[in-house]
């Protein structure tokens, strides 16, 4: 009989921040041309930059406070939007211009700033009124159309008219009977003018649900770990901000969502002056055509390098990864707290010329968002990325959480700074077939991760699975061991020990670890499976059917683990309830072929017998 | 200072205001639209000095659709609660096109127990050296602006705020006005959503 495939439950604490991307919007040239101003007019001159740059979020029901459509809502604010085009405060867009353009840009040219002023000095006249342009169109309720399903808080949020800005997590439980391919998430963030901005998380394995303190409360807290059953995790930006139209993945690159899968909403909350009842929806779109491309999110960070001193206001923060695959650059994400003050990202070349990926003289955590490239980009193998992050710790910043500065820490609290650059990358190469290339993707990070931080528990437990799926099991053991000598009772490290032991042919020593395991993690069906595995490669079939048992039990969905119990029965003889376990194993699958081959092995058997 | 006198002054400083008054009243009348331009949620002429007998009077410009006056709505309403012995809180919409039945839903909405006026001539807002919304003006009982500005350093700019002020500039001038101590500074730039027509 053979006891085959190994099981393996790989667990990868990731924060990851799936944002998604700024509204797609025609590039205004009107205003570029040179004018001879002499007089300025809102019909002329200044409507067509109010209808592309600010209408879309100033308009009722969005994110603004007031609307900006028509010449009496601007005239009104004719001097304020003289000034704050002036200090480019509005329309808010962090990124400098640069080489690589990006989708939506929301900039001013500086003629189109200078239109306002005259305008605004000039008193704001109306002008002629064939001049106007066509008023914007903007559709109304779900952007995408009606989305073919809704999801809904189980508990609203009630936010207190003030305090300290708000960090608050739904939880939205999904219940498909089947694996869905979504092509677009839109959130629907509740009260937009409180709301800074949102991303949705997945949570497959409900996670984040042992932080509410009751079933559908949801939960506070600006960043997120969410717990992963697979090493490759997804690749996407879900991410709404003022004004954004949601972002809709090309053909191919749809995204997978199993049933009961969680949906995490991630919310920055700002008091009003008033209580707010914060009540978000999402609505889900659906595609027939299953992914043949999948993006991953490439992450630069060093946290462990923040460590700032009170006053200090130049306080630099490096990250470098070098590509071993060629990529299509998708979109960028850098991120930082209120001390963040310039945060760069480049591509250093093989050939040694560079690029900058975007640039933010002047962070501002209220306005991150996730930015798409509007054209490709590829990164070629041997392509140098670097993040360089600038903060600002003195009295000078006023977005600083500690009046006096205090010495401020990597961490995931308001208060504590971050060092992050998420890339959404499509793995490339003609040569290299896709799965390859994110697997090299994978050990890039993670050995870049254990290098960096070799004390790291998550980065030596992360490369350890990742050599472990390249089949570099030596060097996989080590990490593994070097992860459990930093968490010696850790359930999921133990279990990933043990099915690497068993995987080189060493099932005496798998015994050990596999036990510790249970130990930690009682309910623990993989480690059972696993370790009824090691015991039938030595022969120790009545324990190893017991194993096998407890993992049916924990799991009965699990064909694999009824296969085996099966024919764990079968040796020690008792054919009967092998049988009775190879079928309900081929009820499960049908294509079980363990099952198949046993299931012949014992009817042979009977057969002798009688 | 002995109760009995303190109320033998405060008397004393309302009859000369009344004198004052008479007097004003005995001038040339001034042009109709900065006299009676103040109003009430009723459409009557008023005047906040007359109507705070006798207090610091404190005018707080703001209008309906300001994002970070609308924010300060707690702390103004906290404000006049602390000082109302003291001193007399005024809500002060400079704009004119905010009609009475849009202040009377944004009082609601934000929770103010406080007098609003409109100052659609903005008289008041000249009167008190006021640029923006929310801004703040502080007036002694003898009808001096002693401060006009910011309520506190929260906001920085635009968009900008700290996570939580560093100043009180509008308490520390009420608690110096009422206690008869100069005031720590007359003004002090404040953040907030122009007012139309005083540039």
């Amino acid at each position: 009989m053979r006891f085959p495939t190994l099981y393996l439950t790989v667990s990868v604490f990731l924060a990851i921040f799936a944002l998604v991307p700024p509204p797609a919007r025609q590039q205004n040239s009107s205003s570029e041309k040179k004018r001879n101003i002499q007089r300025v007019t809102f019909n002329r001159d200044i409507a067509p930059i109010v209808y592309h740059h600010c209408s879309p979020c100033h308009r009722p029901g969005e994110a603004a406070p007031f609307p900006l459509l028509s010449y009496q809502d601007t005239a009104k604010f004719a001097d304020q939007i003289a000034y704050i085009t002036e200090k480019r405060i509005m329309p808010p867009w962090l990124p400098a211009p640069g080489e690589l353009k990006l989708a939506g840009e929301l900039r001013l040219t500086d003629d189109q700033i200078s239109l306002f002023r005259e305008w605004a000095k000039q008193g704001a006249p109306e002008g002629d009124r064939s001049d106007l342009p066509p008023a914007p169109h903007f559709t109304p309720g779900w952007q995408l159309g009606e989305p073919d399903a809704i999801l809904h808080t189980k508990k609203p949020y009630t936010l207190a008219e003030q305090g300290v800005d708000n960090y608050w997590n739904f939880i939205f439980r999904t219940n498909f009977a089947e694996t869905r391919w979504v092509r677009a998430i839109e959130i629907r963030p509740g009260e937009k003018r409180v709301v800074h901005h949102a991303n949705v998380l997945v949570d497959r394995l409900h996670s984040s649900r042992q932080q509410e303190k009751d079933s559908g409360d949801g939960f506070p807290g600006m960043e997120l770990s969410i717990e992963s059953n697979s090493f490759d995790p997804d690749g996407y930006f879900f991410f709404w901000k003022p004004g954004s139209l949601p972002h809709e993945e090309p053909e191919g690159m749809a995204f997978r969502l199993d049933p009961g899968d969680d949906l995490v909403l991630n919310t920055h909350l700002q008091p009003s002056g008033k209580r707010e009842t914060i009540d978000p929806t999402i609505g889900i779109y659906f595609t027939d055509k299953p992914a043949t491309q999948f993006p991953f999110l490439l992450e630069l960070q060093n946290d462990m390098a923040l460590d700032i001193p009170p006053g200090v206001a130049d306080f630099e923060v490096n990250d470098e990864l070098t590509l071993p695959t060629e990529v299509q650059l998708l979109a960028i994400y850098p991120h930082a707290h209120y001390l963040g003050k310039k945060l760069l990202a480049t591509a250093t070349y093989p050939d040694g010329t560079s690029k900058t990926l975007i640039l933010i003289s002047r962070w501002d955590l209220n306005w991150q968002a996730v930015y798409y490239y509007e054209d490709e980009v590829v990164l070629p193998a041997g392509t140098r990325l670097s993040m360089r992050y600038v903060y600002d710790n003195s009295v000078g910043n006023p977005a600083n959480p500690f009046h006096p500065p205090q010495r401020v820490k990597g961490g995931n609290r308001t208060t504590d700074e971050m060092a992050h650059l998420w890339l959404q990358v499509l793995p490339h190469g003609s040569t290299t077939p896709p799965s390859e290339a994110r697997l090299k993707l994978q050990e890039a990070i993670t050995r870049h991760d254990v290098a960096r931080d070799p004390s790291g528990f998550s980065s030596q437990y992360n490369l350890a699975a990742v050599l472990q799926d390249m089949g570099n099991f030596q060097e996989a053991l080590s990490h593994y061991q070097a992860a459990i000598r930093l968490r010696p009772s850790d359930a999921v490290a133990n279990n990933g020990l043990g099915a690497i032991l068993l995987a080189m042919g060493n099932p005496g020593e798998a015994a050990t670890p596999l036990l510790r395991a249970i130990q930690a993690k009682p309910e623990y069906a993989a480690a059972h499976y696993n370790l009824g595995n090691a015991y039938a490669s030595v022969g120790k079939f009545d324990s190893a059917a017991e194993e096998f048992a407890v993992a049916v039990r924990l799991k009965p969905e699990d064909s694999m683990a009824e296969a085996n119990l099966g024919a764990a029965l079968a040796e020690i003889g008792n054919l009967e309830e092998a049988k009775r376990h190879l079928n309900r194993a081929l009820q499960l699958n049908p294509q079980n072929n363990v099952a198949i081959d046993d299931l012949e092995e014992v009817k042979r058997r009977q057969a002798s017998q009688q | 200072m002995p109760a009995k006198e303190r109320r033998k002054r405060r008397a004393w400083k309302f009859l000369f205001l009344l004198l004052c008054l008479i007097l004003a009243d005995s001038l040339p009348a001034p042009p109709q639209s900065a006299r009676k331009s103040v109003l009430d949620l009723n459409g009557r002429s008023v005047d906040p000095f007359r109507m705070a007998e006798a207090k610091t009077v404190v005018f707080l410009f703001i209008r309906t659709d300001c994002p970070i006056a609308n924010r300060y709505a707690p702390t103004i309403q906290e404000l006049s609660s602390r000082y109302h012995k003291d001193a007399t809180f005024f809500l002060i919409y400079p704009i004119a096109s905010e009609t009475p039945q849009q202040i009377r839903d944004h009082l609601q909405e934000y929770g103010y127990h406080l007098t609003a006026l409109r100052d659609p001539d903005l008289v008041l807002a000249r009167e008190s050296k006021v640029h923006v919304t929310p801004e703040a003006a502080v007036f002694s009982t003898e009808k001096k602006l002693i401060y006009h500005g910011r309520i506190d350093d929260w906001y920085v700019e635009f968009g900008r705020s700290r996570r939580l002020p560093t100043t009180h500039d509008l308490a520390a001038t009420i608690e110096a006005a009422v206690s008869g101590k100069p005031v720590p500074t007359p003004s002090a730039p404040a953040v907030g959503c122009f007012i139309p027509g005083l540039t």
